[in-house]
């Protein structure tokens, strides 16, 4: 019974995001303002059916009700509960649902707040959105029914792929999903512009924050991603280069652009036509990716619910959805015309070649990952794009990026006179090189690709450091005037700071993870001892190993590998327990690694196959710093978060400390 | 600017869109199919895999390791898989090969056997298909070359033609020494 109530909810919901295209339409064509109301009314209630929808089917999964074809195939009755409630959006059905619910909340949002935007505005925001879920919901109603019940309910259900089975995973498609539905609203506040012909400060500084939330769920969500690849997948890395990847890569490099070139539209009124056409983009691509991980056109180790027939659909929402909001920017957009009038040398010019550098970064991303299908296209052969491509394209990009990121915040809006800036270029340069000496002969580092690296990171920092110091004046003035300075400086100052150091932080991670990681694969017997290269990490330490005993676990059975690590005195530091789980519903076996993380870096273990005589290969890495990685996405999602909030209380004020 | 700059997105997506639409319809179709698709085992340890033999004896894959060996999916269900037959029994002289039965009834895999021929090795039953995910099959049939520390070395999609058995899988098998 609950099911069907769900599946009526979801068809009424259709019916009001229908009416939420043409309520506003008609209002604005006949002028008639109860019609602008109503359309903030339709969209709260289509939010409010869509989520009683949500319920339902959640209730099918939470009580496991396998006569639902969906719970049957995707659930089982001695799964945790966690997994029962994830299980939901573990496969392609459920997980739309769960697109279609943040979309509907993202415009419920919309309508109940946000009183400054004029109500013929919103309208048209909310008519665009409109168009956006009532594709999606047909997509949902048409094609992959969530609610579809079995004729003969099965005893019980075929299980999660255990490989989804994970705290990580059950968290990443809802943050990843908030982040690409967030996009949807500047795509619609860009189309609704493009339409009015309004886009202006107060456009900038009514999208901001949709973007900000949006920018910041999307750098959880892939963080959250890569970290599950990096511990469930068991092979030591933590980004492949994959199409799934790169597809919430790319609208994230997109988002980040956008973020910076909408500070230039609401700070001094340029960069229109750009700004629009970013927020077009931002949301293409993350229609993009939806279509590349469901249609299961490009191979990828991530694609779980991939399906062609269902990609023709998405091809045609991508035709309508992208190819008609670009159209009307080849239309409207020579109209927005600009006034501003800055120098080359200021803000505004860096910010320009932050965007620059963003979006290069994003098309070679694209380029990489549409390759193999142009090339087939033309020459007819399969082939594939591995990272040797993006390492030798996307990392040059991001090295320019981290060196104008350092230097970008101390310039001045519309002109800058860059003597002054020369003393603090030549110290941060000097702190770049002292750097790079001492670590060429404290770590016998002689590789060109990693001395820069490390220069670049220093160089950074010592960017991020000056402009505070700048800011606050520091030992120009008294330091208790410099810390009053700076418990003054607005909130998005410090945003700035926050969200480029996480930036750091990351890169650092990865640096030190790409040049000092190691790997040992040996096959060992039980009650042997495995040396461990050295590495920053530590010198001299070993691995214990006791040998492979079975457990039990809720769901599965176990063989686990008894490690214990010990540094070079012989002192235990750790124990680390790799296991291979066998889930006997699934019929299948799943690998987990053992992990013992520290700042300093982790310890990573996985159990290979084998047995008593022949013994069991085990694959050990040590990876520096690593955790670095995810720490630094955490704080630039918290960047973006000061971000908002800076933006809230400094409504009127204007930054001119620099 | 320009009033023909700002075109130019419209122009690059359509161009996407194409490119997109080509593969997705090709595919659709069976015009393109994932023959030779890089895989994302490739020069990676096969996953480890346990399964029953016809005879429901748990087979751990990894047992076979010293030697190369070639895996194979297939069912008693599937034409392709008929069709390649001969190519396997050619290729059971050169290399010890580990069928894997895809979703199949166990009878009709006995039967398959009986009168197609049995160039397997051993036997595994893949009952739900679930291992087949762990190894990113795309369908029935699917080979695999291992080598003998069980390193996937080839992987295809489809089944085994002239074209593929002579030039594909002999250029591993050389490589093997086989």
């Amino acid at each position: 019974m609950i099911a069907e109530a769900g599946h009526l909810f979801l068809i009424i919901a259709f019916a009001l995001s229908v009416l939420q295209i043409f309520v506003p339409t008609y209002g604005i064509i006949n002028q008639k303002p109860d019609m602008l109301a109503a359309t903030a009314t339709i969209a709260l209630f289509a939010s409010g059916f869509v989520f009683a929808a949500f319920l339902a089917l959640m209730h099918g999964f939470v009580t496991s009700d396998f006569s639902i074809a969906l719970v049957a195939e995707h659930s089982h009755s001695s799964k945790p509960m966690i997994y029962k409630i994830s299980g939901l959006w573990g496969n392609h059905e459920g997980s739309l649902l769960l697109w279609i619910l943040i979309l509907c909340l993202f415009g419920a949002v919309l309508a109940a707040r946000f009183k400054t935007i004029p109500a013929r505005f919103k309208a048209r925001i909310l008519g665009v959105q409109g168009v956006i879920a009532t594709a999606f919901i047909a997509f949902s109603l048409f094609t992959s029914n969530p609610f579809a019940r079995l004729a003969n309910a099965p005893l019980d259900g075929r299980g999660l792929n255990p490989v989804l089975q994970d705290p990580g995973l059950a968290m990443h498609p809802p943050m990843l999903y908030i982040g690409y539905v967030g996009l949807s609203l500047a795509f619609a506040f860009a189309v609704a512009g493009l339409i009015e012909g309004h886009i202006d400060t107060l456009w900038a500084r009514w999208v901001r924050p949709f973007i900000l939330a949006a920018w910041c769920a999307l750098t959880l969500g892939i963080g959250l991603g890569s970290w599950w690849a990096y511990y469930e997948l068991g092979w030591g890395g933590w980004w492949f280069w994959d199409p799934v990847e790169n597809a919430s890569l790319m609208p994230w490099l997109v988002a980040t652009a956008l973020l910076h070139s909408v500070l230039v539209l609401e700070r001094r009124g340029a960069l229109k036509s750009w700004t629009v056409l970013l927020a077009i983009l931002a949301f293409s691509l993350s229609l993009l990716g939806t279509f590349i991980v469901r249609s299961g056109i490009l191979v990828s180790v991530h694609s779980f619910a991939s399906d062609p027939s269902r990609g023709v659909f998405i091809l045609a929402i991508l035709l309508v959805a992208i190819g008609i909001p670009l159209a009307l920017f080849a239309w409207r957009g020579p109209k927005l015309t600009s006034a501003a009038d800055f120098g080359i040398i200021s803000r505004e010019g860096m910010l320009i070649v932050n965007n620059l550098l963003l979006v290069s970064s994003a098309v070679v991303v694209l380029t990489g990952t549409l390759y193999p299908l142009a090339y087939e296209l033309a020459n007819g052969g399969k082939i594939s794009v591995g990272p040797p491509y993006f390492i030798a394209t996307f990392n040059p990009l991001l090295a320019l990026m981290a060196i104008g990121m350092a230097i970008g915040p101390l310039f001045a809006w519309r002109n800058q006179p860059l003597g002054r800036l020369r003393r603090i270029f030549s110290f941060m340069a000097l702190a770049a090189l002292v750097g790079m000496i001492s670590y060429v002969f404290g770590q016998n580092q002689t590789g060109v690709a990693a001395i820069a690296a490390a220069g670049i990171i220093i160089w950074l920092v010592a960017g991020i450091i000056a402009d505070i110091a700048v800011r606050v004046q520091l030992f120009k003035v008294p330091v208790a005037h410099s810390w009053r300075r700076f418990t003054g400086l607005p909130v998005a100052i410090h945003a700035v700071t926050v969200a480029h150091f996480g930036f750091a932080l990351f890169l650092f991670g990865a640096v030190a993870d790409s040049y000092h990681r190691s790997e040992t694969i040996i096959r060992a017997k039980a009650n042997s001892v495995i040396a461990l290269p050295d590495t920053v990490m530590g010198q001299g330490r070993y691995v214990e190993f006791a040998g492979v005993e079975a457990r039990e676990g809720p769901n599965y059975i176990t063989q686990t590998a008894l490690l214990s690590l010990h540094d070079k005195n012989a002192l235990k530091l750790g124990t680390l327990t790799p296991e291979i789980r066998r889930f006997p519903v699934e019929q299948q076996t799943t690998s987990e690694a053992a992990i013992r993380s520290r700042l300093s870096g982790d310890l990573y273990a996985v159990l290979g196959d084998g047995n008593q005589t022949i013994g069991w290969t085990l694959r050990i890495y040590q990876n520096p710093f690593i955790g670095f990685i995810w720490i630094g996405a955490i704080v630039m999602a918290f960047g973006g978060g000061l971000a908002m909030v800076g933006g809230r209380r400094h409504k009127t004020t204007n930054d001119t400390t620099s | 600017m320009n009033r023909a700059t700002f075109i130019i997105p419209l122009f690059g997506f359509l161009v996407i869109a194409l490119i997109a639409g080509w593969a997705l319809f090709g595919m659709l179709d069976g015009q393109r199919s994932d023959n030779q698709l890089p895989s994302a085992l490739l020069n990676k340890p096969a996953p480890s895999t346990i399964l029953p033999d016809l005879d429901s004896q748990q087979i751990d894959l990894s047992q076979f390791k010293g030697h190369p060996i070639l895996v194979n999916y297939f069912a008693s269900w599937c034409a392709p898989c008929r069709a390649e037959a001969p190519a396997l029994a050619l290729l059971s002289k050169r290399i010890k090969i580990v069928g894997i039965a895809y979703k199949d009834r166990h009878e009709d895999t006995q039967k398959f056997l009986t009168e197609y021929g049995n160039p397997f090795g051993a036997v595994l039953v893949d009952k739900d298909g679930m291992a087949a995910i762990s190894w990113g099959v795309y369908g029935v049939p699917e080979t695999f070359v291992l080598d003998s520390s069980g390193t996937v070395l080839l992987r295809h999609a489809g089944p085994i033609t002239r074209k593929v058995l002579e030039q594909d899988i002999e250029e591993v098998l050389e490589d093997l020494k086989l």
